[in-house]
C-alpha cells in the first residue's frame, strides 16, 4: 500500500513539504492536502494591493494543478482535531482522514489589539486573500488610512497604500518603530525617511478605542488628540494557529517542537513554518521564527523526511527586508544580542546603516539600511547574509569592519566566504527549478 | 555544465565585461546596472570580476514565493520577468550578494548567463572571464586573501 501523507495547510510550508516529497519519493505516494484556502503566497499580497499585479498572480497552485500532481485535496476545510495516537485527523465537518505521517503547516493568523470597536465596520487586518481584498475594497485615492503597529507587516504594505493616493498615519505603541526588526539608530533612520515622504508616524501611543464618527472612523488614545481616519488597519501581531492541537499528544511549548528532523514528540507528526519551534541557527536553541524563508526551508526539509530520506537541518537564520519608499532596510541573525561586539557606521547624508555584531571572529548578526538605488546596498544585504550564516572566520578583517563596516565586500571575498558556501545546500543535493517538480507554481 | 570561470590575475579593471554585462541585461551601458561587478583590491592596483556562481542550492531560486526563478537552458538561475513581483526575498535569502534589484522596473535580476552566450567572456579582452566546461569554484578568494594584507596596510597609513 503506498504511504499516505498528510499535510494540514496549503502555506508556504506545506506547498515546499508536497513538492518535496514528490521530488524525492521512490514510490509513489499519496498526498492529501487540507487547506482552509485556495494555496497562495501571503508574500506577494502587497502588489496585488497595489494593483501591480492581478489576484490569479498570488495562487501557488489551481485546482488543475493538484489534480495533475494527484494531490487530494480539501480546500477550504479546517483540520479540527487529531488523534495522534491513532493517525486520525478530523476536519470541520466531520470527515476523518488517516495517515501514515501527517505535517502540520497551519501558519498563523493576525492578532487585533483587544480595543472596543477593532472588529467594527472599516477595521481590517492584512494577513490572508480575504483580509486583502476587503482593504482593497475600502481603499480610494484621497483615503485616510491609520495604521495600527508600526512592525514588519505594515511595513510591507506601506508603499502599496502611497501608491493608491491615500494619505498614511502610522501609530505604534513602542517608543519606537520596527521593535522587532532593526536597533533605535536604524528606527529612527527610517522614522525619518518615512516623515520625509509624507508619512505620519506617532510613536508612544496606545490605542484604547475605534468609534464611528459621521462615515469615517475616530481612533482614541490614552494620551494625545484623536486622529479620524476613513480606513483602519490593525497591524498588531498574529498568534498561530494551533488551537486545534490540544489534547492530541503534540508537544507544544511556544508552538510545535520539533527535532532537527522536523519531527515532533510523535514520530509520525512533523511540524513546519510558523507553527513550528526548531533550531535557531546561530544560537542553537529552540525558536519560533514566523518568516518566509523559514516556511520553505522548514516545509523543504520536512518533506524529504516524510518521502523517506534522513536529512537533518542545520537550524534557520532570522532574516528580514522591507523597502519602505525606495529605502531598503534588513537584519539577520541575533541583530539585537547585548553580548554582542558591535561595530557600526551611519552616513546621515546618505540614509546608509551598518552594523554588524561579532561573537570572537565570527559575524553573528547585522543591520544594514540604504537607499534602493544604491546598487552596493543591495549587493550588501546577500553578502552579510552569506557572512552570517556560514559563521567564516573574520579575524584578519575586523579591524578593517571596525573602520569601515560599509566595505563588507573585500572581507566576503577574502575569507573564502563563496568556498564555504557552494557545498551548501538545505537537502544534500542541489534544488530542482519550480517547473521541473510536480509543484511548478 | 559551462560556467564563467574568473581568473582574477588577469584582470585589468577595464570594466568591458560591466559594460557588456548591463547592456544585455538592461539595455543601458551603465556598470551600475550590471550584474558582474568588478573590485579593486590593493589600493587600485589589482583587480577582480565578481559574480553569481551559479550555485547549487539557487538560495534565490527556493526563497522565490511565486516560482520566479527557474533553471534556463544553460543552466542558469533565471528570473522570470513577467511572474517576478519585486518582493525581494531573494536579494536577502542569497547569502553570495548577487542579486539586484532594478528600481525602474521593480524586479529583482541577476547573472543568466545570457542564456548561453555570456556577453561579459566575449567583452573581456585578457580572458580573466572564460565561459568553460568545469565545476564552478571560489575563484576570487586566494588572490582576495592574499592582497588583504596590503590592502590594510594602506588602509591603517591613512
Amino acid at each position: 500500500m503506498p504511504t499516505r501523507h498528510l499535510i494540514v495547510g496549503g502555506g508556504t510550508a506545506g506547498m515546499n513539504a508536497m513538492r518535496t516529497i514528490r521530488e524525492e519519493e521512490r514510490e509513489p505516494s499519496e498526498i492529501t492536502l487540507v487547506s482552509a484556502e485556495r494555496p497562495y503566497s501571503r508574500m506577494v499580497l502587497p502588489y496585488y494591493l497595489d494593483r501591480s499585479i492581478a489576484e490569479s498572480h498570488v495562487f501557488t497552485a489551481t485546482g488543475a494543478d493538484l489534480l495533475k500532481w494527484k494531490v487530494k485535496a480539501h480546500i477550504g476545510r479546517r483540520a479540527a482535531s487529531l488523534d495522534a495516537r491513532n493517525n486520525v485527523c478530523t476536519l470541520d465537518d466531520g470527515t476523518k482522514l488517516e495517515y501514515d505521517d501527517c505535517l502540520i503547516a497551519t501558519g498563523s493568523s493576525a492578532v487585533r489589539a483587544p480595543v472596543p470597536g477593532a472588529d467594527g465596520r472599516a477595521v481590517h487586518s492584512f494577513w490572508t486573500l480575504d483580509e486583502a481584498r476587503g482593504v482593497i475594497a475600502g481603499i480610494a485615492p484621497g483615503s485616510h488610512v491609520v495604521m495600527v503597529g508600526a512592525g514588519f507587516i505594515s511595513f510591507t504594505i506601506l508603499n502599496s497604500i502611497l501608491s493608491l493616493g491615500a494619505k498614511l498615519t502610522i501609530v505604534e505603541v513602542a517608543p519606537r518603530i520596527l521593535p522587532r526588526m532593526v536597533d533605535a539608530t536604524g528606527a529612527e533612520l527610517v522614522e525619518g525617511w518615512l516623515k520625509a515622504h509624507g508619512v505620519t508616524v506617532r510613536t508612544n501611543v496606545k490605542l484604547t478605542k475605534i468609534e464611528d464618527a459621521k462615515g469615517r472612523k475616530r481612533l482614541k488614545f490614552s494620551a494625545g488628540a484623536a486622529l479620524v481616519g476613513d480606513v483602519v488597519i490593525m497591524a498588531t501581531g498574529i498568534k498561530t494557529n494551533l488551537d486545534w492541537l490540544k489534547d492530541s499528544g503534540v508537544r507544544v511549548n511556544r508552538a510545535i517542537v520539533v527535532d532537527e528532523h522536523l519531527r515532533s514528540n510523535v514520530p509520525t507528526v512533523y511540524a513546519a513554518g510558523d507553527v513550528a519551534e526548531g533550531r535557531d541557527l546561530i544560537s542553537g536553541e529552540p525558536a519560533v521564527h514566523a518568516i518566509e524563508p523559514t516556511a520553505q526551508e522548514h516545509g523543504r526539509v520536512a518533506g524529504a523526511n516524510m518521502a523517506g530520506k534522513s536529512v537533518a537541518y542545520r537550524g534557520s537564520l532570522i532574516v528580514n527586508i522591507v523597502e519602505v519608499c525606495h529605502l531598503d532596510a534588513a537584519s539577520f541573525g541575533a541583530w539585537d544580542d547585548a553580548k554582542a561586539e558591535v561595530m557600526s557606521g551611519l552616513k546621515k547624508d546618505r540614509n546608509a546603516y551598518r552594523k554588524l555584531l561579532f561573537t570572537g571572529d565570527r559575524m553573528t548578526g547585522a543591520i544594514i539600511i540604504g537607499r534602493s538605488s544604491d546598487i552596493w546596498t543591495t549587493n550588501d544585504v546577500g553578502m552579510l547574509k552569506g557572512l552570517v550564516q556560514t559563521g567564516v572566520s573574520l579575524a584578519r578583517f575586523k579591524e578593517h569592519l571596525r573602520r569601515d563596516p560599509f566595505d563588507v565586500k573585500t572581507a566576503f571575498i577574502a575569507a573564502k566566504t563563496t568556498r564555504t558556501l557552494l557545498p551548501e545546500t538545505v537537502l544534500g543535493r542541489p534544488s530542482m527549478a519550480p517547473g521541473d517538480s510536480p509543484v511548478a507554481v | 555544465m559551462k560556467v564563467l570561470k574568473l581568473t582574477p590575475e588577469r584582470c585589468t579593471g577595464c570594466l568591458r565585461c560591466e559594460i557588456a554585462c548591463s547592456y544585455m541585461q538592461t539595455g543601458a551601458y551603465q556598470p551600475a546596472k550590471s550584474v558582474i561587478r568588478v573590485s579593486p583590491f590593493e589600493g587600485h592596483t589589482s583587480y577582480a570580476p565578481y559574480t553569481c556562481t551559479q550555485c547549487a542550492e539557487g538560495w534565490c531560486m527556493t526563497a522565490c514565493p511565486v516560482g520566479a526563478i527557474t533553471i534556463n537552458g544553460a543552466g542558469a538561475k533565471d528570473v522570470l520577468d513577467d511572474k517576478c513581483v519585486g518582493c525581494k526575498l531573494c536579494t536577502i535569502a542569497c547569502p553570495y550578494g548577487t542579486m539586484f534589484y532594478d528600481t525602474s522596473t521593480r524586479k529583482a535580476f541577476k547573472c543568466n548567463l545570457c542564456g548561453g552566450d555570456p556577453a561579459c567572456a566575449h567583452a573581456c579582452p585578457t580572458a580573466a572571464i572564460e565561459y568553460t566546461e568545469t565545476a564552478t569554484a571560489d575563484w576570487l578568494g586566494d588572490f582576495a586573501a592574499e592582497r588583504v594584507g596590503h590592502v590594510l596596510v594602506l588602509e591603517g597609513a591613512r
